[in-house]
């Protein structure tokens, strides 16, 4: 392994930017991950950037059971992402369509089916430590040696 | 001829400021923005039809699920018109603590609120104080009803567990703790220049828009709607002496200032209701019947209204649900944003009128 790649590494596993992405959830999901910002679980103090920008995201949170009208669109978001990315499903609802997989739901759950999830938290909602170690653990494991497993 | 439309200006699905998904769609000549369209639909889930034939007990944990900032409201304006429906009486001790987590869930949404305004006109350190007390106030919701967002606190009847006298005891410590705070959040907002300069005069709307455009909640409140508040028609809330809050100015700083007001109030009216917090059963009896009825109830956001229908075996057979937010960003795109001098007013104004898009949609 090239010295390169050991900062890479390091850097990578304290850096790492967030974009998170609504397709059809009761919105709980969505402000427990903001909570996340909030100093008292200070997700910056692990590197972890909360934004909304696709193009220079590393970590896409995909919260909500999939709607029509996202069918394509998310999929269009997971190809903004550049390399090396993971998306980590949160909530119940990406997961199984919690309780919204009835018959005659307009929802298409789940959201495997549409981009690769790499980790999943459940929960209705999950409380945003549970967020903030599944972001930590599950984000350095993948983007560990990308450059030389790559080639 | 002269051109009048330069471009056509989308923002989101996918936007920085937008916690949800909805598309607005400017049309801008320059700087000045002419024609805003808002473009709904990313969220549809089909609520009400899943709703439909099932019994109550499975409709109570949809309702809370339309929306989860406001999760404790749905569920109390659901069991309320259920109540309405089968004639069950609610003990006073148990309509008490309603009115406790009811508030304690509103002082959480308006601080959200208040944060993403905050955030979106990039005054980070007041959004990020906000936040933080926003967790002491959701402690103190989970210590009371078990749960952060999704509560499922009220039954028909009564409410599910009592307010130990020494929970209420650290709640009040809590709510002076969080009072202060929100109170030093004020005044830095109040007085703070910049602040004003993104704020004041942005995002004008008069009374006269306000009540054509049937907006509800604290945007109708900021433009002087009066007797726009749907807890003055709440027999506990009567009680409890509850008076409306109203600011004349109709720009985005009323539409804050309304809810920073709400949150003291609330914290008063949590006050009242532990000291005096009747003794007795928290749960009564009752069987669910078939009826119909419609009940409005006050939302953070403003009026919630659900008509319910139901069987004799208490199942749910029609159900229509009109919640706040519709009316507040479909004036807030046609009379709040139009004519807005820079289109980076557009994004700070909408989330002003505090959009709930999970709502609307459901």
């Amino acid at each position: 392994m090239s010295i390169l790649q050991d900062i890479k590494n390091a850097v990578r596993s304290r850096s790492i930017h967030v974009s998170y992405v609504d397709v059809g959830s009761c919105n709980g999901c969505d402000i427990e991950v903001l909570a996340c910002l909030a100093p008292r679980y200070d997700i910056e103090q692990y590197g972890i950037y909360v934004h909304n920008n696709p193009r220079e995201a590393d970590v896409l949170l995909v919260i909500g059971s999939v709607t029509p009208q996202w069918v394509d669109k998310l999929r269009n978001i997971w190809d903004k992402i550049p390399e090396p990315k993971v998306a980590v499903a949160i909530g119940n609802c990406p997961i199984s369509g919690c309780v919204y997989n009835r018959r005659g739901s307009l929802i298409n759950p789940p959201v495997s089916k549409y981009i690769p999830i790499a980790a999943q938290v459940p929960g209705c909602p999950p409380r945003p430590t549970e967020i903030l170690s599944a972001i930590l653990s599950v984000a350095p494991l993948i983007f560990k040696d990308y450059e030389e497993s790559k080639s | 001829m002269k051109k009048t439309v330069d471009v056509s200006i989308p923002l989101g699905p996918v936007h920085p400021c937008w916690k949800e998904p909805v598309r607005l769609k400017c049309e801008t000549a320059g700087e000045r923005v002419l024609r805003t369209e808002l473009e709904l639909g990313y969220m549809k889930k089909g609520i009400e039809r899943i709703m439909r034939g099932r019994p109550w007990q499975e409709v109570m944990f949809l309702a809370e699920r339309v929306c989860g900032i406001c999760s404790v409201v749905h569920n109390m304006v659901f069991i309320e018109t259920m109540e309405k429906i089968s004639d069950i009486e609610v003990p006073p001790r148990a309509a008490y603590l309603r009115v406790i987590a009811n508030e304690v869930d509103r002082i959480a949404s308006h601080l959200i609120a208040n944060f993403s305004y905050c955030y979106t006109i990039e005054h980070e350190t007041l959004a990020m104080y906000l936040l933080n007390t926003r967790e002491t106030v959701l402690d103190n919701l989970e210590r009371l009803t078990g749960s952060r967002i999704n509560t499922a606190y009220m039954i028909p009847g009564g409410v599910r567990f009592d307010l130990l006298p020494e929970d209420g005891a650290v709640m009040l410590a809590d709510l002076a703790k969080v009072e202060d705070e929100v109170r030093r959040v004020v005044r830095i907002f109040e007085t703070g220049p910049l602040i004003a300069l993104r704020s004041r005069g942005i995002g004008f709307m008069d009374r006269e828009e306000a009540i054509r455009s049937h907006t509800v909640g604290p945007t109708a409140r900021a433009s002087g709607v009066l007797d726009s508040d749907l807890r003055l028609r709440h027999p506990t809330y009567q009680a409890l002496g509850f008076e409306q809050v109203t600011r004349t100015e109709g720009d985005n700083f009323a539409r804050v200032m309304v809810r920073f007001q709400e949150i003291f109030q609330s914290i008063d009216l949590v006050r009242k209701c532990i000291d005096t917090l009747p003794e007795g059963p928290i749960r009564g009896g009752g069987f669910c019947k078939a009826g119909e009825a419609a009940y409005s109830g006050e939302a953070p956001r403003g009026e919630l209204t659900y008509y319910i229908k139901t069987d004799e075996y208490g199942r749910v057979v029609d159900i229509a649900i009109r919640t706040p937010s519709i009316m507040n960003i479909e004036a807030c795109a046609h009379s709040m944003i139009k004519n807005a001098t820079t289109i980076a007013d557009v994004t700070a104004t909408f989330i002003s009128s505090d959009p709930c898009v999970a709502c609307n949609e459901r």
